[in-house]
């Protein structure tokens, strides 16, 4: 079990508390796949500072090669983190950790547009058109 | 001539409970006066529920049943209306009563369709059966010429159409003046000589065919009449079938008019609902647009944080990638492998690299190793970011997203419009006005088939009459006998049927003449503008004005057309067969103070009895009475109780 810990991971996966926050990014017909969605929940983790660590129970959704097939995410996470040994445990780490956060008790779709843009919209809008 | 005796409503719009009005029984002028929304127009159309069972309102649209009762009195639970007219009419005493009720089986009436209204007519106290009461409201005031009885100014308006031929209204008004007129009698005694003309000829060809001589030209000719018949036979039946469907047509336009509103609703809803559909296709495209932007889109969360781990990580490389350099050259020195020092350029002597030997640390090899895969590390690090950096592009994301948003606004907004508009709509209304604009389209394309049929019909029958004449002649050759009595029997037919027909032309000119002279003349006397010289008419009753040099004013004022219009209904009532009372409401439109002065001193001369609506701004009564003197008969006025109930005060 020790070497599992230490050696970093070949898969990733969502927990199944998150899977129905992941399949309702997914619904709302913004992102062409589950990974992208994925993707979008790390950003904001990373966004939020969410510190190293693991996630426990997150069982296999994809391998690391479709997550990440040139390795780009491994690197930049390595940047970010750095002296990292294990990026693909952190990416999956901060995948549950955005999803996590993405959660809205009253049960609403995930508020993409607000995360993407801290700033609002309306406002954008107005600038492009002047 | 037809005179008003009392008018008494019942519950009828403003009117709450019964309210009654005698008129004088001397000829002159009786004014109600009243401030806007008081009821005057109601009170108009009490006179046209009494007649004819309408009730008109602003744009000649119909007004519903359900909203004429008395709001007051339907709180406390009325239910219906009513209108009583007395009139004298030839002599004769008549009561005409008309109520509106709910339909049986309608307890709680939401709509004008919900009611029903009934009359009956007292002729000397007695009550006529409906066949007979409805043949004499039609001979004591036709509906078709109710027009020039009972108007407004938004009626008078009207008459402009008669100056042209393209509109729907010119030829109804031009017909509507012929019969005030007294043509049809003319036209029908023309229209009874016709058919003895016709007669006449089937027995000259019945006696022909009986003469061994004349056989081939009488069975001829008998083939040519039976032709004729069937021919006028389906022209009549065709002419009915068009007039059904024109006055199909005109109720159906007054079922369309009331229903405007919700019709205005449904093509709304159904724009909305076009607008939305598009907005959603456009939505559409516009998502996956944003779903293709967004697969690199996260990085756009972070990318403040990947610009500066990318600068410390380019400050590193410079870092590692100096000492990587600076432990290379002095290695060299030291080493003797490059003579020259590349700062100084000058020769290193052996003390020099011996110094230098002394002063380098011990770098072993592992040390530079490690230097290396870091520096290795940093630069892929480096890449990845970069090419990170170049697939996000944070504003066009905005954009593509603030453009998104401004669609998925839009289309909440129209679709809580369309729920909005789903709730005003009753059940049925759709199914209703889908159905009547249905019947309206089959409406107009039957018209202009039987228009094409009886264009057809009336050719073959000039074809058909030219056949027959030729036969005539050659038949008039061999005459003899039994024949020449039928002969001049149709000789005598055919030259009174020529006489009435020219006399029906004749006529008609002489009518268009005397309105010329007559609505001239009373034009003269209402327009202040002394440099019309009188009006000029056309063929179909439209009245031009005429300037002193000789030439038409060809375009004028609202104010203008309503001096018009009032000349041709004094002209008319001056010239009608049919005399009877003028109730008009509020007359003087946009007219000037001259202007209404004039016309209230000539309204006694347009007819005997004259009722005038008005507000007291528009003819104060002061001046009224200055104007009128003694024909002033007597004055009311519409007196205010609340918003919604007015009462007939005598002043």
């Amino acid at each position: 079990m020790v070497i599992e810990k230490t050696a970093d991971k070949r898969t990733i996966g969502i927990t199944s508390g998150n899977e129905s926050v992941l399949a309702a990014l997914v619904e709302e017909g913004l992102f062409a796949s589950e990974i992208d969605a994925a993707k979008f929940a790390l950003a904001h983790a990373i966004d939020l500072e969410i510190s190293r660590g693991t996630t426990e129970g997150a069982g296999t959704k994809w391998n690391v090669g479709s997550v990440d097939s040139d390795g780009t995410m491994k690197a930049i996470i390595q940047a970010l983190y750095p002296g990292e040994a294990q990026p693909y445990r952190l990416i999956e780490h901060l995948m549950n950790e955005g999803l996590g956060r993405l959660k809205s008790e009253e049960g609403l779709p995930p508020d993409v547009a607000g995360i993407l843009f801290k700033d609002n919209l309306e406002g954008v809008a107005q600038d492009s058109s002047s | 001539m037809l005179r008003i005796k009392s008018l008494t409503m019942q519950d009828f719009g403003a009117f709450k409970g019964e309210q009654k009005f005698e008129l004088p029984k001397e000829e002159g002028v009786t004014v109600f006066y009243g401030e806007n929304m008081r009821g005057k127009t109601t009170l108009l159309n009490a006179f046209r529920f009494a007649l004819f069972g309408k009730i008109i309102g602003r744009g000649r649209r119909s007004v519903s049943f359900h909203d004429m009762i008395n709001w007051e009195a339907r709180a406390d639970g009325v239910r219906s209306f009513e209108v009583r007219l007395a009139l004298s009419h030839a002599g004769a005493e008549y009561r005409l009563t008309r109520t509106c009720k709910p339909k049986s089986g309608h307890d709680a009436p939401t709509g004008h369709e919900d009611y029903v209204a009934d009359y009956y007519l007292e002729r000397g106290g007695h009550i006529l059966p409906p066949q007979q009461a409805a043949l004499e409201i039609e001979r004591i005031l036709p509906e078709q010429i109710a027009r020039f009885f009972l108007f407004d100014g938004e009626l008078l308006q009207e008459y402009e159409d008669l100056l042209y031929s393209d509109t729907d209204m010119g030829p109804k008004i031009s017909q509507a003046i012929e019969r005030i007129l007294g043509l049809p009698t003319l036209t029908k005694s023309r229209d009874t000589l016709k058919a003895a003309l016709d007669r006449a000829e089937t027995r000259v060809a019945l006696a022909a065919q009986g003469d061994q001589k004349t056989r081939e030209y009488g069975n001829q000719l008998q083939n040519l009449v039976e032709e004729r018949t069937v021919l006028t036979g389906d022209l009549f039946r065709h002419e009915k079938d068009l007039e059904d469907l024109r006055a199909r047509k005109v109720a159906i336009e007054d079922d369309m008019r009331r229903k405007q509103r919700m019709a205005t609703l449904l093509e709304k809803r159904d724009r909305l609902t076009d607008e939305v559909s598009e907005l959603q296709t456009e939505i559409t495209k516009k998502q996956e647009a944003i779903t293709a932007a967004m697969s690199p889109a996260w990085a756009a969360i972070i990318v403040d944080k990947l610009k500066l781990t990318l600068a410390r990580h380019l400050e590193r490389e410079v870092e590692l990638q100096s000492a990587a350099t600076r432990a290379q050259v002095l290695h060299s020195l030291s080493k003797g492998h490059d003579p020259e020092c590349p700062t100084c350029l000058q020769t290193v002597l052996k003390d020099a690299q011996t110094k230098i030997r002394a002063h380098l640390p011990d770098v072993d090899a592992g040390t530079e190793d490690d230097r290396n895969r870091e520096l290795a590390g940093v630069r892929r690090q480096i890449d990845a970011i970069n090419a990170q950096l170049e697939t996000t592009n944070p504003q066009a994301l905005r954009l593509l997203w603030s453009d998104f948003e401004a669609h998925r606004r839009s289309i909440y907004s129209k679709r809580g419009e369309i729920e909005e508009i789903k709730k005003k709509l009753t059940g049925s209304s759709e199914g209703e006005i889908k159905g009547l604009q249905r019947e309206y389209e089959s409406n107009v394309r039957q018209t202009a088939a039987l228009e094409n049929g009886i264009a057809e019909t009336n050719g073959k029958l000039i074809e058909n009459a030219g056949y027959r004449e030729r036969l005539q002649k050659r038949l008039d050759k061999l005459a003899g006998g039994e024949m020449d009595v039928e002969r001049r029997r149709r000789d005598l037919a055919s030259t009174l049927h020529d006489m009435f027909n020219q006399s029906v032309g004749v006529y008609r000119e002489q009518l268009r003449r005397r309105i010329e002279a007559d609505a001239s003349s009373y034009f003269k006397r209402l327009t202040t503008e002394e440099d019309y010289a009188g009006l000029r008419i056309n063929d179909t009753y439209g009245l031009t004005i005429i300037h002193r040099d000789g030439s038409d004013i060809p375009m004028r004022s609202a104010g203008a057309e309503h001096v018009v219009a009032l000349s041709l209904v004094a002209a008319l009532q001056n010239n009608a067969q049919l005399r009877g009372p003028i109730v008009v409401d509020s007359p003087f439109g946009r007219l000037d103070g001259g202007h209404r002065a004039r016309i209230v001193e000539t309204l006694p001369e347009m007819a005997d009895q004259i009722i005038l609506l008005v507000y007291e701004e528009e003819l104060p009564p002061a001046r009224a009475r200055e104007a009128l003197k003694g024909r002033l008969k007597s004055e009311w006025t519409l007196e205010r109780k609340s918003a919604r109930h007015t009462e007939l005060a005598q002043r």
